[in-house]
C-alpha cells in the first residue's frame, strides 16, 4: 500500500524493516495479552469535551492520549519520545521543521492517517476561527503542509527550538478533520481518532466509557476491555465509591480521607508529584520593587509547617518556580527558601519599614481553586504580621480573583495573589510569566538579561545550549523573587489493590499503557 | 380562557426574567475566554477566543441573539462544549425531574398519611414520634443528610450505590433524601389544618346527614385542609428544582443543578442564562398548576365569569 511508496527513502526503509521485525516478534505476545477486565475511575471534574483543540482538563488529556495518536508523546518518565514520528529535522535557517511518520494507521471510520490528514489536523489547531484555544500557543508552527504520504512539513512563523514539546502535548493529537466537520460539536464527545481506545458512550456530567479500538495496530495496544469514568464532584461521595468497591481509582483524595482509605483492606493512596507550582505572585510596584522586601517575605514563612499542618502533607516546598515534570530536561532545582524570621525583620528594617511605618500588603486568594487555598491565605498573613507587616487576607470567589489579575498593574487593588501554574514546557512557562511586555506576565517582571536569554533560547535547537540558557533564567527568577514561592502540590490518588501498572504524570494525565485489573481481589 | 389569560400574563414576567438573566450574568466579573484559555494566555489569544464566542459584539446585539436563541438552538450554544444549550438541558432534565417529582410524591404521601393520623390521635405515641421526625426533617440540611445516608446505606450496609445515576437503584437515596423536607412540612401542615377544620359546623352537618366518620374526614375535612398543602407543594417543587444543585452534587447525579453549578464555575454564560430562563418557565407552569388544583379543590376560587 502506501508504505511501498514511502519506503523509497533509505533511512525510512531501515526503520520499516526494523519495525516489522519487532512487530513479528511482538505479535504472539499481543495475541496472548488480549484486553481484559474493566477499570472504573471516579474523578472530581466534569469532562466537557475531548476535542484536543478545546479541552483544558487533565481528564480530557488522559482520554485524548488514549483516543488519538500523536507524532510525539510524553512518556511515564516525562520525557518527550517519538510516537508515530520516525524521523525529523530542521532546515538550515530553522524556519522549516519536517517530520516523517509511520503510516498504515487509520481512524476508526476507516480514513487513513496520512500526511494530508496530519497536516489538516495541525492547520485546524492553528486556526483560531475553528474555536481552537491553543492557536496562540502553537502559533510558531506557522502552517503545516503534506509532503507525499508520510511526511508533514511545518513552515514556521518564527524559529522555535521547543517544537517537540509542543508536538508531544495532547493538544497535538491527530484528529480526523473531515469527521469533525461532519459531526460538529458532537466530535468532542465521540471523537474519531486512531489511538488504542475509542469512546463508546458519553453521558454528560455522569460517565463515559472507553473500549479498545479493534483496528489499532500501534505499539501500545489496549490492555483493558473497558474503562469507565464517573464524574462525582463531592469528595465524600467519591471516596465512598472506592470504599464500597464501586470504582477502582479515585482522584483528588482530600487530606482528611487519606488515613481512612489507607485503612481499607482493598485500597490505598498514592501521592505522586504534581507540576502545579503554587506561589504568591507579587505586583512589582512601590515597596515590592525593593528586592530586600521580596526576600523578607520569602524567608518569613514556615513552608514545611504549612504543608504538614494545613495541606495535610499534600505538598513539597518549592525548589524553583517551575514544578516537577515541567520538561525535566531543562528544569533546574535550588535549595528551598529558608525560614528565618529574624533576618526577614532585619531586611525590612534595612528597607525602611518598622513598627512606626509598617509595610502594608493586600493578599488575594481564591476560594476552592488550590488545596486549602483560603486557609493558607490566613496562615501566610499571620506569619507576615508576626514580622511586623500589616498583611490583610482577601479571599475571593474564583471569577473575581481571576478578573483581578487582568487589570493594568497601576490599577491593581492588591499587592500579591495566590496563583498556581502548571504547563508542559519550560520555555512556555518562563516566556509567558517573565518576558517583559507579555500580557500573561501579570507581575510586571522586567529583566533585560532574562529577555535576551529567552530570545536566544527560542532561536537555538541545540539541547545543551538550551539547558544552559534556561538554567540561567530559572536562577535569575529564583534570586529575584518576583513571587513568594510556596510549594508544589501533590496529587492524592486512591487505588484498589486489584489494579497494577497504573501511572499518573505530574501534569495529572493518567497513563494506561500497562494497566491490568485482576478479577479476584 | 383562564389558562390562556395566565399565559398572556406570564409573557411579561418571562421577558423581565430574560432581561435579568442576560444582564446579570453579563455583569459577573470574570471572562469566559480567560477561563477557556487558562491563566497563561496572552491578550491577543483571549481576543481571538472572545471573537469566536461572539463576546466582542455590542451588548444589545448579544441580547437580541440571546432572545433569538430561545427559538433557534443553533445560535444558543455552550461556550465549553459548543453543543446547543437545549441539548445539554434536555439530556439532564429527566434526572432532575425524577428526583424532584419522586421526592415530592413520596413526601406528600407520607405527609398526608401521618398528618391525618396525628390529627385523629392527638397526644398519642405516634404523634410524638412523627413530631420528632418532622422536626428533624425540617431542620436537617439536605447536604449533611445525604452524606449520612451514603455512609449508612452504601458504605456500611452496602444496600445501595453511593453515587451515580446509571440504574434506578442510584435514584433511591437522592429521592428519599429530597423527600424528607416536604414530608415533614406536609405532615405538620395537614395536622394543623385538619385540627382547625375539625370543629367547624359543616362537618357536623355532614355527620348529621348520616355520613360515616371516614367519609366526613376524607371527603370533607381533608379536602379542605389540602388547599393550603397544594399551594405549599407548588412552592416546594420550585424549591426542589433549586435544591437540586445540592442533591445532585452530593449524589453525583448529572442533572440540571449540576449543569448550572459547573456552568457558573466555568463562566459558560449561555448555559447559565438559558437554564435560569428555563427555571423561570418552570415556576410559571408550577404556579399555574397549583392554581388550577386549588380551584378544583375549592370551588369558591373559581372564576365563573371566564368559564
Amino acid at each position: 500500500m502506501n508504505q511501498i511508496l514511502s519506503a523509497v527513502r533509505s533511512s525510512f526503509r531501515a526503520r520499516t524493516v526494523a519495525a516489522s521485525l519487532l512487530l513479528a516478534t511482538a505479535l504472539p505476545l499481543a495475541a496472548i495479552a488480549a484486553p481484559e477486565g474493566e477499570l472504573r475511575i471516579a474523578v472530581g471534574a466534569d469532562a466537557t469535551t475531548f476535542h484536543p483543540h478545546v479541552n483544558s482538563l487533565p481528564v480530557g488529556n488522559t482520554v485524548d492520549g488514549l483516543v488519538f495518536q500523536q507524532l510525539f508523546r510524553i512518556d511515564a518518565d516525562n520525557k518527550v519520545v517519538p510516537a508515530l514520528a520516525t524521523d525529523y529535522g530542521w532546515s538550515e535557517d530553522g524556519m522549516t521543521f519536517t517530520v516523517s511518520f509511520e503510516t498504515g494507521h487509520s481512524f476508526t471510520n476507516g480514513r487513513p492517517v496520512n500526511a494530508e490528514a496530519v497536516a489538516a489536523s495541525f492547520n485546524q489547531l492553528l486556526d483560531p476561527d475553528s474555536g481552537s484555544i491553543y492557536a496562540g500557543l502553537y502559533a510558531s508552527l506557522g502552517k503545516a503542509e503534506a509532503q507525499g504520504e508520510d511526511t508533514v512539513v511545518f513552515h514556521m512563523a518564527e524559529p522555535n527550538g521547543h517544537v517537540l514539546m509542543l508536538l508531544a502535548n495532547s493538544a497535538a493529537g491527530i484528529i480526523d478533520t473531515e469527521a469533525n466537520a461532519e459531526m460538529g460539536a458532537e466530535y468532542g464527545r465521540k471523537p474519531v481518532g486512531s489511538g488504542p481506545y475509542m469512546v463508546e458512550e458519553f453521558i454528560g456530567g455522569e460517565r463515559f466509557t472507553l473500549v479498545p479500538n479493534p483496528d489499532y495496530k500501534g505499539a501500545r495496544p489496549a490492555t483493558l476491555e473497558r474503562v469507565t469514568f464517573m464524574a462525582v464532584p463531592e469528595d465524600g461521595s467519591r471516596m465512598a465509591l472506592l470504599e464500597t468497591g464501586e470504582v477502582d481509582i479515585v482522584d483528588r483524595v482530600p487530606a482528611e480521607s487519606i488515613p481512612t482509605i489507607d485503612a481499607l483492606d482493598s485500597a490505598s493512596v498514592i501521592l505522586p508529584d504534581s507540576m502545579f507550582s503554587i506561589s504568591m505572585e507579587m505586583v512589582l510596584r512601590g515597596p515590592l520593587e525593593d528586592k530586600r522586601v521580596r526576600e523578607a517575605l520569602n524567608i518569613s514563612i514556615d513552608r514545611d509547617g504549612m504543608v504538614q499542618g494545613i495541606l495535610g502533607g499534600l505538598g513539597t516546598p518549592s525548589q524553583g518556580q517551575v514544578g516537577p515534570g515541567t520538561e525535566d530536561a531543562l528544569r533546574v532545582t535550588f535549595e528551598p527558601k529558608p525560614y528565618d524570621p529574624e533576618r526577614a525583620k532585619a531586611l525590612l528594617a534595612e528597607a525602611g519599614f518598622g513598627p512606626d511605618s509598617p509595610l502594608e500588603l493586600r493578599v488575594n486568594c481564591p476560594n476552592g481553586r488550590y488545596i486549602k487555598d483560603s486557609q493558607v491565605c490566613q496562615a501566610l498573613t499571620g506569619q507576615w504580621q508576626a514580622i511586623g507587616v500589616k498583611a490583610t487576607p482577601n479571599v475571593l470567589d474564583l471569577p473575581s480573583w481571576s478578573a483581578a489579575h487582568q487589570v493594568p498593574i497601576e490599577e491593581r487593588s492588591y499587592d500579591m495573589s495566590m496563583i498556581g501554574r502548571a504547563t508542559a514546557g519550560i520555555d512556555f512557562t518562563v516566556y509567558r510569566l517573565f518576558r517583559s511586555g507579555v500580557s500573561a506576565n501579570t507581575t510586571g517582571f522586567n529583566n533585560a538579561r532574562v529577555d535576551s536569554l529567552l530570545a536566544e533560547g527560542r532561536a537555538t535547537t541545540d539541547l545543551e545550549e538550551q539547558k544552559k540558557i534556561y538554567a540561567e533564567i530559572q536562577q535569575i527568577v529564583w534570586d529575584e523573587m518576583p513571587f513568594v514561592f510556596l510549594w508544589y502540590q501533590k496529587q492524592a490518588i486512591g487505588i484498589a489493590d486489584t489494579v497494577t501498572g497504573f501511572t499518573i504524570r505530574p501534569d495529572e494525565t493518567m497513563l494506561f499503557d500497562t494497566v491490568q485489573v485482576s478479577v479476584d481481589g | 380562557m383562564f389558562i390562556l389569560r395566565r399565559f398572556a400574563v406570564a409573557i411579561p414576567t418571562l421577558f423581565v426574567v430574560s432581561l435579568l438573566a442576560f444582564w446579570f450574568v453579563d455583569l459577573i466579573p470574570g471572562d469566559p475566554a480567560l477561563h477557556l484559555a487558562g491563566n497563561m494566555a496572552t491578550e491577543d489569544e483571549l481576543a481571538d477566543i472572545r471573537h469566536h464566542l461572539g463576546l466582542d459584539r455590542p451588548p444589545l446585539e448579544r441580547y437580541m441573539l440571546f432572545l433569538r436563541g430561545v427559538v433557534d438552538p443553533e445560535i444558543a450554544t455552550s461556550f465549553r462544549t459548543s453543543r446547543p444549550v437545549v441539548l445539554e438541558i434536555t439530556e439532564r432534565m429527566p434526572k432532575t425531574l425524577i428526583i424532584a417529582i419522586g421526592g415530592l410524591v413520596i413526601g406528600l404521601a407520607f405527609g398526608v398519611v401521618t398528618g391525618v393520623i396525628c390529627a385523629l390521635r392527638q397526644g398519642g405515641w405516634f404523634d410524638a414520634v412523627v413530631t420528632v421526625l418532622t422536626l428533624a426533617g425540617i431542620s436537617m440540611p439536605i447536604y449533611w443528610l445525604g452524606l449520612l445516608c451514603i455512609w449508612l446505606f452504601a458504605v456500611n450496609l452496602g444496600w445501595l450505590p453511593a453515587a451515580g445515576a446509571a440504574t434506578p437503584a442510584h435514584y433511591v437515596l437522592p429521592v428519599l433524601v429530597v423527600a424528607t423536607r416536604p414530608a415533614a412540612l406536609f405532615s405538620r401542615l395537614v395536622t394543623a389544618n385538619l385540627l382547625e377544620v375539625m370543629g367547624k359546623d359543616y362537618l357536623d352537618t355532614a355527620r348529621s346527614k348520616g355520613l360515616s366518620e371516614h367519609v366526613v374526614i376524607l371527603r370533607h375535612a381533608l379536602r379542605n385542609s389540602l388547599i393550603a398543602a397544594v399551594s405549599v407543594a407548588g412552592v416546594q417543587f420550585g424549591g426542589m428544582l433549586g435544591g437540586s444543585v445540592v442533591t445532585e452534587t452530593v449524589f453525583g447525579v448529572p442533572g440540571l443543578g449540576r449543569l448550572l453549578v459547573s456552568a457558573v464555575s466555568s463562566s459558560d454564560y449561555p448555559v447559565i442564562q438559558y437554564s435560569v430562563l428555563m427555571f423561570a418557565v418552570f415556576f410559571v407552569l408550577i404556579n399555574l398548576a397549583t392554581d388550577l388544583l386549588g380551584q378544583w379543590l375549592d370551588p369558591r376560587t373559581r372564576d365563573y365569569t371566564a368559564a
